[in-house]
């Protein structure tokens, strides 16, 4: 599959290549140098809105901000082509800083309302600087003269086309690295990301940045390709046609983006030319009517659902034959091709082309080969035992109070938890146990109180810096990145084991290589301890609930932590699987890994911890060894019932 | 009354179900029990229609319900208390009981007596009522749990599934969870239950299956099975 793709991106490679030699119409020339300068900028778009998930309406205004660093740079000040370039990535990449360290802040509709404000107030000051960019007048630069040999069209177009294939190449190595991963994961669930120590909101701005240096690149290029830029170029049409291209073109995949800029430049000239249109209308429509016949009559799909899309394909093409000015429909047809789109291919092409390759090949699906000898014992996860020498607190907890409103879910609670032990948290549903599972990890900053972890203070902190400390959990709520696969998952938790920067990345350096062998074989040992290497390629969302649990297990042990706070493991399992459950925290134990226990299994509580805690109704009712607790009055009236546990 | 028969479910291209056959009689308690992955909570939810079966067919009341949407199998009277509860969170108690009986509203006129039915619920649940105007994510889990049941039975179903209803409940509440199931059966609700507590839903059940890698390994009157060695030893634990 490897050497599959190797070879089809050489000839992808050599067919653009020639491209201008079989179309040398400068007119066809200049569309293709256009598509290739928007592939850039999609390709940087996707990070965001593939990956990362957030909807930017920014991206036109840091093209219009790298097509005018460029310019300025170029018109007034003389500086070569070979310097402006890097200066449009630097500079734009600057400005995404500046517009996404406050706007990352929020999320979701906020964040596409921050970004479009910040689209209108760079056209608005392009438009008004005039004495930096010549206002509404725009900016004339020629190409530049290298030897002596004036670059032509022709000639740009290689240039483009070689930026198009590094920013490719580089894109796809960012994407499969850890960084990548990291981008996926914070998508999937941003709380358990923040708790494996990779900071949503720091990926968040990183992935924004990278993506606005590669839009100033494509703005610093589109500079030079087009020899005039001017403000209106940049305005609220163009950032709607990126999303629509990365969306169409189909998310999360390099061809996409491509596809996508293929279809937003050549789609206006199609609608100029009726006749093409008409053709193109027909086509469509003898398409959708054979593919309709093909799986009604395999019976896929009923008449009633491919009703819809025929009757519109047919429309389309009959009413191609009434209109005769289409440029003026414009708006319209982009419209109609957004709601087909999200309604019939939400993944985009790409992705639509993808469910195909995999009904016909499903083994391409696995992704990731395990790296590890089934069965083999000398591989299952070990660390290296934190010998317990001193037997003080590990964990202390003083004083704490957590208010929600009028509520206090947690009053003045404190814990202090022993080195090397397990440490039960027992209550009714309601009585606080949660509430300070997040306050220990920093998910909630407590109302007053004070926490120290291995004689420093946390009190307050950010969960990504607590899991750095060595605090790792699992949830109630089960927190996996479901569209990951098991040891991707676990390769989140080791996260902090990759070092190298993101040029190692680029480079595929032997620094690179060798973190992630070791992570990949450390990934495949923790898989190994709670017995899911079977189902290493497996995506999460598709496990049982049980087995779902033990990997939150693994990915947290893959933090190396020295506390491991387990929110009820053992709910939804049975009792054998409990009796493995008790052996695998015995184990973790023995590592000298300290344990705290949530749990209403009271044969898991009373059979493995060493003090047990409960708490009623945000306070502590009692504490002490398991035996002490089990034949208090108190929790047995609270918590235990008279005839204890079912 | 509710009959699965040969019926095999797969999520994408992997299948998990192959070829479960279970029967539901008119006014019994049916449970299923069986290890992680056996294939439990998939059944509980192709017959309720969140999965589309591959092949076989269920039947509720001798009408075919293969294949059929969820809210089309709520309306047939197939009610559904979720694995993990899943009340709707901004909503209030009364608002989320209110819900549960939607399926039963046809062009604004509803289906037999919805207030009252109301009143029943909050009779079964005296906590509910303590907090009906109370927005049902700031329950604590137990009261969730209750109030998930609480909503299946405002559908006024023919079957109620239980899928889990003691998970991650503390042991007073696992028994009040119990004590509620047994007072559904005296009244006559037909049910399946899927049960991580196997000796105590054999306990109330009258009869039960035991589901292994996605078929179903042994099936016998509940107090058989209970006395099966086999069963006893891979299911039940050794504390029972």
């Amino acid at each position: 599959m490897s050497l599959f793709k190797n070879i089809a991106a050489i000839v992808a490679i050599a067919v653009a290549a020639s491209l201008p030699t079989m179309w040398s119409n400068p007119y066809y020339i200049h569309l293709m140098v256009v598509i290739g300068i928007y592939a850039i900028l999609l390709l940087g778009l996707d990070i965001v809105v593939g990956y990362v998930g957030e909807v930017s309406l920014g991206h036109a205004a840091l093209f219009g901000i790298g097509s005018y660093t460029a310019g300025v740079l170029g018109h007034s000040l003389g500086v070569p082509f070979l310097l402006t370039i890097p200066a449009s990535i630097v500079v734009t990449a600057i400005f995404g800083a500046i517009l996404a360290l406050p706007a990352l802040r929020v999320n979701g509709p906020y964040l596409a309302m921050v970004t479009l404000a910040f689209g209108t107030i760079i056209q608005i000051l392009i438009n008004e600087m005039d004495f930096l960019t010549n206002g509404p007048l725009g900016i004339t630069i020629r190409k530049p003269i290298y030897f002596g040999h004036h670059i032509s069209s022709a000639d740009y177009y290689y240039i483009v086309l070689a930026a198009l294939v590094m920013t490719l190449f580089v894109v796809q190595r960012i994407l499969k690295s850890h960084l990548g991963r990291a981008f996926e994961a914070l998508h999937d669930s941003p709380i358990a990301s923040d708790c494996m120590g990779v900071s949503v909101y720091g990926y968040k701005v990183y992935a924004f940045v990278l993506s606005a240096g590669i839009a100033g690149l494509a703005g610093g290029l589109f500079t030079y390709s087009e020899e005039y830029i001017s403000p209106n170029t940049y305005n609220f049409e163009l950032t709607i046609l990126f999303l629509l291209a990365v969306i169409m073109g189909g998310r999360k995949t390099r061809i996409g983006p491509i596809l996508g800029a293929i279809i937003i430049v050549m789609l206006p000239n199609v609608l100029s030319d009726i006749d093409l249109f008409r053709k193109i209308a027909v086509g469509i429509a003898a398409v959708t009517v054979a593919y309709s016949i093909y799986v009604i009559a395999t019976k896929q799909r009923s008449f009633k659902q491919m009703a819809l899309p025929l009757l519109a394909t047919i429309a389309l093409a009959v009413s191609g034959f009434y209109i005769q000015d289409i440029t003026g429909q414009r708006l319209t047809i982009f419209g109609l091709m957004i709601l087909f789109v999200v309604y019939y291919l939400p993944n985009g092409i790409m992705g639509f082309l993808r469910g195909i390759l995999l009904r016909i090949r499903p083994q391409w699906m696995h992704r990731h080969e395990v790296i590890l000898e089934h069965g083999d014992k000398q591989h299952v996860w070990s660390v290296p035992d934190h010998p317990v020498t001193a037997r003080g607190n590990l964990l202390e907890a003083r004083n704490i109070v957590m208010q929600f409103g009028g509520l206090k879910a947690l009053n003045e609670v404190n814990l202090e938890v022993k080195k090397g032990t397990v440490h039960g948290l027992i209550g009714p549903n309601g009585s606080g146990k949660s509430t300070m599972m997040n306050v220990l990890t920093g998910i909630y900053k407590p109302t007053s109180g004070e926490i120290e972890f291995n004689g420093k203070h946390i009190t307050g902190a950010t969960p990504s810096s607590i899991a750095g400390e060595g605090i790792a959990r699992t949830f109630q709520n089960v927190q996996l990145f479901g569209e990951m696969t098991a040891i991707e998952n676990v390769l989140v938790g080791l996260h902090h084991t990759y070092r190298h920067s993101l040029l190692d990345v680029v480079f595929h350096t032997p620094r690179c290589r060798r973190e992630k062998l070791a992570a990949r074989v450390r990934a495949a040992s923790l898989l190994q301890f709670v017995g899911l290497v079977d189902l290493a390629s497996e995506e999460a969302r598709n496990l049982p609930y049980g087995k779902q649990r033990l990997l939150e297990i693994a990915r947290a042990l893959a933090l190396n932590p020295s506390l491991l706070l387990l929110d009820e493991p053992a709910a939804g399992l049975t009792a054998p699987d409990i009796k493995e459950l008790i052996g695998m925290i015995n184990k973790i134990r023995g590592h000298g890994i300290t344990v705290i226990l949530i749990e209403h299994h009271m044969d898991v509580v009373m059979s493995i911890c060493d003090t047990v805690t409960v708490l009623d109704f945000g306070q502590k009712i009692a504490e002490g060894t398991p035996a002490q607790v089990q034949s208090d009055d108190k929790v047995i009236e609270a918590y235990l019932g008279g005839t204890a546990a079912a | 009354m509710l009959r699965i028969n040969n019926l095999h479910a797969a999520y994408g291209k992997v299948e998990v179900l192959h070829g479960i056959s279970v029967e539901v009689p008119q006014g019994k308690v049916v449970t299923l029990i069986g290890s992680n992955g056996a294939g439990k909570t998939t059944t509980m939810r192709a017959i309720s229609g969140m999965i589309k079966p591959v092949s076989g067919s269920i039947s509720l009341n001798g009408k075919d319900i293969t294949g059929m949407s969820s809210s089309k199998i709520a309306r047939a009277g197939l009610a559904h208390s979720p694995e993990g509860r899943r009340v709707f969170a901004t909503l209030s108690v009364t608002d989320n009981l209110l819900l549960g009986a939607f399926p039963r509203l046809t062009f604004g006129r509803e289906r037999g007596d919805v207030p009252g039915d109301l009143v029943r619920v909050f009779d079964l649940f005296p906590r509910l009522k303590e907090r009906e105007t109370q927005l049902a994510g700031t329950l604590s889990g137990g009261e969730q749990q209750m109030l998930a049941m609480g909503r299946a039975l405002m559908l006024n179903p023919a079957v109620l599934l239980l899928d889990e209803p003691s998970m991650g409940l503390a042991p007073l509440l696992v028994a009040e969870v119990f004590r509620i199931i047994r007072e559904l059966k005296a009244r006559g609700i037909t049910m399946l239950l899927v049960e991580q507590f196997a000796a105590a839903a054999l306990e109330v059940a009258d009869y039960g299956y035991v589901m292994e890698n996605g078929r179903i390994s042994v099936h016998g009157p509940a107090g058989q099975l209970k006395n099966d060695p086999a069963v006893r030893e891979a299911y039940l634990g050794a504390a029972h």
